[in-house]
């Protein structure tokens, strides 16, 4: 350890002068490419609800990755092109998400952060309201670097966000490879714990989408490199590399909440641990940092972004809760690869087995990850955190049977398996062979990762959202729009932008998002009831009128409510169990003085409560 | 910066990228001089500053100019956030320049004492290489060309909106009543609209999908001013016996504007 502290920094990822490049990579561009091209052709095939099997997706997802893994586990492939590779591996799977939703953004997340950065491009300035998620303007950052692109090049907060997304994922890849490839000395370990690491549950799609964690984790992972950067030099760098540590920091603070959480905590655990290996709080022991990013990060929660407290304190309760109930037997365990609603196609057998199998995977190679890594680098504090994030991965899957604390565990999920990627491409196994087989452990590593790749996609997402849905359609040369997506274009067309409204969760957030107009939704306040109940009540038409909400927007499928599927066409297919609300549900609206239907497509209709003035 | 190329280019490429940035009237153009003005230099300008007596390899320095310069687009927004111009393209056009050439005049002033930065040198592609390289780049630009691209969905299904809302705001005397098909083919509509208690509108007509037709109505008598009604009923031609949609606004009384 100590020669590879002092060898100097190039030296340790520039053996790459101009000499001649091997194939390897720009074949392995090509088959990356026509993996992308695959995935999209399945995900056209699904948009044109012709039910492709899930199997093209798959293939294509295997194609753009398995070239790169294999070359991965190569002896002989320099620390370059390993770079470019894990870069590449990043991006392609970035692109599997574009390529499913252009060009329009369809995650629940991704269209409250459209409209915040739609805001910005409108009003010129940050902390605009967002009523879905109020917490969100008060973490301006993404939205605020969206403003550079959507203001300097006139794009729309769409094909901005998209370049920005891409360029945080290639920022993740090259930080994770330099900062593994530090922690462990080479270049190969690093590449393959890339390739691991991106069978994290939240990798192919959680964490491509246009949102706030998907910019702060790469700079997290950023700024976790440059305090290994800085640690593994003489002293008199360590105030270079502040510069980076403290901007990094700074931007995460501004970006999310709880990865400004998590990076305090990480290097606090780090600093604990410098003191653990060298019983020394002096250099390099980076705990000066750690209280820097607690600072800003309490400042900013006090100062700015108050509103944090309301909306994660209910989410962590909920979590704890969940967790002793169903530990005492107080409640059931929640079923895996099971949605909430009833309609929602459960996952098939063949996929579970993967996502099962991924996950022991995962297990089967941490005790030799974890041995190798004890053995090797127990003298490093990186790898003491790291084989504790690892270890703190598997306590965040128990709490996937908690009903209410499976999201908590998810999101901690990407956090700690950067620590069992690590473990992981330490376990061994690439270097497994025989004599008739020499390619053994090259074959087993990369068959291996293609199934954490798959099985970690599956575990992360649900099944029947894989692929693309129709927001959009061609008819007879003309392109004709999905419900939620029709409506907002015709209040976008013909509602001024000071009018608000009261929806269900999916049309208010199409409403936000494509029809630039502010939309009330959920319990806070109480609009979901008020949408669902067959008549009114006493308290609900001074709500609405208190919270200034003109146009009430009812939709009978009860689908409009889930966030992540209700702002596509319903298919043919759909209809015999598509569930509806009562109509008295949406008649009663009319029964209220002055009000009037003033738009219909359906199930959707628009009630103007103040269209008699 | 004498006898510092690459902080020079830099320079020059950030008020060139700039400048092209806030002139250029192409989107797609501008996107190709504002991404690096935005994602590389920036970082760059600071990492050439910060690490100038330092000999950091390229692909580290790569790096951390792609990731500080996001941070610094996350920071830099909060700035902007609080100048009197606000958010807009120059001030961003601005700040990132001044980053850019204050960084690199750093840069310079501390490398003298160290020496200037090695040269850049680029690797030959082979020609082979080349080919498949782009070969990939095609399939990825023919992926996002697919997903961009409307397909048909024969198995979706198709609806259509109606509408009825005052012509230019609240106190307009007029109502306009929309009809825009979102059906997958072509649909013969019936269309009638009541203004107050009597017929006003009866209208016979077919859509292509997509299309959109509006008409306009306004009251023919002050019903003692009171707002008046304005129902509008779309009936699908060969659906007669059934009403598709019916929906009503509302008009102010004539000269309630006034």
């Amino acid at each position: 350890m100590e020669a590879r502290r002092s060898r100097p920094i190039h030296a340790q990822h520039s053996d790459t002068g101009p000499t001649a490049p091997a194939l390897h990579l720009p074949a392995i561009a090509l088959t990356t490419g026509l993996g992308v091209l695959v995935c999209s052709v399945a995900n056209a095939l699904s948009r044109a609800t012709l039910a492709p099997s899930s199997l093209i997706f798959w293939a294509g997802i295997l194609l753009l990755a398995l070239p790169i893994v294999y070359r991965l586990t190569s002896r002989d492939a320099p620390p370059l092109e390993r770079l470019a590779l894990v870069c590449m591996l990043g991006l392609a799977l970035v692109l599997v998400k574009v390529v499913r939703d252009a060009p329009l953004f369809t995650f629940s997340d991704e269209l409250v952060h459209q409209f915040n950065a739609g805001e910005i491009a409108r009003h010129h300035h940050l902390f605009r309201f967002n009523p879905i998620l109020p917490v969100t303007p008060n973490y301006p950052g993404l939205e605020g670097a969206t403003s550079a692109l959507v203001t300097l090049t006139g794009l729309s907060p769409y094909g901005a966000g998209i370049i920005l997304i891409g360029a945080a994922r290639v920022s993740l890849a090259a930080a994770l490879f330099f900062l593994f490839s530090r922690i462990s000395g080479s270049a190969r370990t690093a590449g393959l714990g890339v390739a691991i690491y991106a069978g994290n549950f939240n990798f192919l799609y959680w964490g491509a989408q246009y949102s706030y964690e998907s910019l702060s984790l790469p700079i997290f992972i950023f700024v976790l490199m440059a305090l290994a950067e800085r640690n593994s030099g003489p002293r008199e760098w360590g105030r270079e590399w502040a510069v980076p540590i403290v901007l990094g920091t700074a931007a995460i603070v501004v970006t999310h909440h709880l990865t400004s959480y998590a990076l305090a905590v990480f290097i606090a655990a780090l600093a604990f641990a410098y003191w653990f290996v060298r019983k020394d709080w002096r250099w390099p022991n980076p705990w000066r940092f750690s209280i820097l990013a607690g600072v800003l990060a309490t400042a900013w929660l006090l100062l700015v972004a108050s509103s944090t407290f309301g909306y994660l304190a209910p989410v962590l309760s909920e979590a704890f809760e969940a967790i002793f109930n169903t530990a005492s037997g107080e409640a059931p365990p929640r079923a895996l690869f099971q949605g909430k609603g009833s309609t929602i196609p459960p996952t098939p057998l063949p996929a579970r087995v993967i996502a099962l199998l991924a996950v022991a995977l995962l297990a089967a190679g941490l005790p030799f990850g974890l041995r190798n890594v004890w053995r090797r680098f127990r003298g490093e504090p990186y790898a003491l955190i790291f084989m504790l994030s690892a270890l703190g991965f598997f306590s965040t899957l128990v709490l996937r049977l908690a009903p209410a604390a499976w999201e908590t565990g998810n999101r901690a999920s990407e956090f700690l398996f950067i620590g069992l990627a690590f473990v992981l491409a330490c376990s061994g196994l690439v270097n497994l062979r025989t004599k008739a087989m020499p390619w053994l452990g090259r074959a087993a590593a990369t068959a291996a990762i293609g199934v954490l790749l798959v099985g970690g996609a599956i575990a992360g997402w649900p099944w029947d959202l894989q692929l693309a849905s129709p927001l959009r359609a061609s008819a007879e040369g003309q392109t004709i729009s999905s419900p939620a997506l029709a409506l907002a274009e015709w209040a976008k067309r013909n509602i001024p932008e000071d009018r608000r409204f009261a929806a269900s969760t999916a049309n208010a957030r199409m409403l936000m998002a494509s029809g630039e107009r502010i939309a009330l939704a959920g319990k806070t306040p109480d609009v979901q009831d008020i949408l669902i109940e067959p008549a009114l009540s006493g308290w609900e038409l001074p709500l609405l009128r208190e919270n200034d909400l003109r146009y009430v927007v009812t939709d009978r499928r009860e689908l409009s409510s889930d966030a992540t599927r209700g702002y596509f066409f319903t298919e043919m297919g759909d209809l015999a169990g598509e569930k509806l609300l009562p109509s008295s549900a949406i008649s009663k609206f009319g029964a209220i003085p002055g009000a009037a239907r003033v738009y219909s497509s359906g199930e959707i209709s628009v009630y103007d409560l103040d269209a008699r003035r | 910066m004498r006898g510092h190329r690459d902080l020079r280019i830099a320079c020059a490429a950030a008020v060139v990228c700039a400048l092209v940035g806030l002139l250029l009237p192409v989107d797609a153009v501008r996107a190709l001089f504002v991404v690096p003005l935005a994602l590389l230099l920036p970082g760059y300008a600071v990492a050439t500053a910060t690490f100038a007596r330092r000999d950091l390899s390229r692909p580290l320095l790569a790096l951390i100019s792609l990731s500080l310069s996001l941070a610094l687009l996350a920071l830099g927004s909060l700035l902007l956030n609080y100048t009197p111009g606000g958010i807009r393209a120059l001030p961003w056009a601005i700040l990132l320049v001044v980053i850019v050439v204050g960084g690199c005049a750093v840069a310079a002033r501390r490398r003298e004492a160290a020496g200037p930065a090695p040269a850049w040198r680029w690797p030959r592609p082979r020609a082979l290489a080349l080919a498949l390289s782009l070969g990939g780049f095609a399939a990825v630009i023919a992926a996002v060309a697919l997903a961009a691209a409307t397909v048909p969905a024969k198995n979706a299904i198709g609806f259509t909106e109606l509408w009825v809302l005052p012509s230019n705001g609240a106190e307009s005397e007029q109502a306009q009543v929309g009809i825009r098909s979102q059906e997958q083919h072509v649909v013969p509509y019936d269309l009638l609209v009541r203004v107050g208690s009597g017929l006003l509108l009866r209208r016979s007509f077919r859509l292509q999908p997509g299309a959109m037709k509006i008409f306009r109505v306004s009251a023919l008598a002050d019903p003692g001013g009171r707002p008046i009604p304005v129902t509008a009923t779309l009936l699908r031609q060969n659906r007669t016996d059934k009403v598709y949609r019916r929906i009503r606004g509302w008009l102010p009384p004539p000269g309630a504007s006034r």
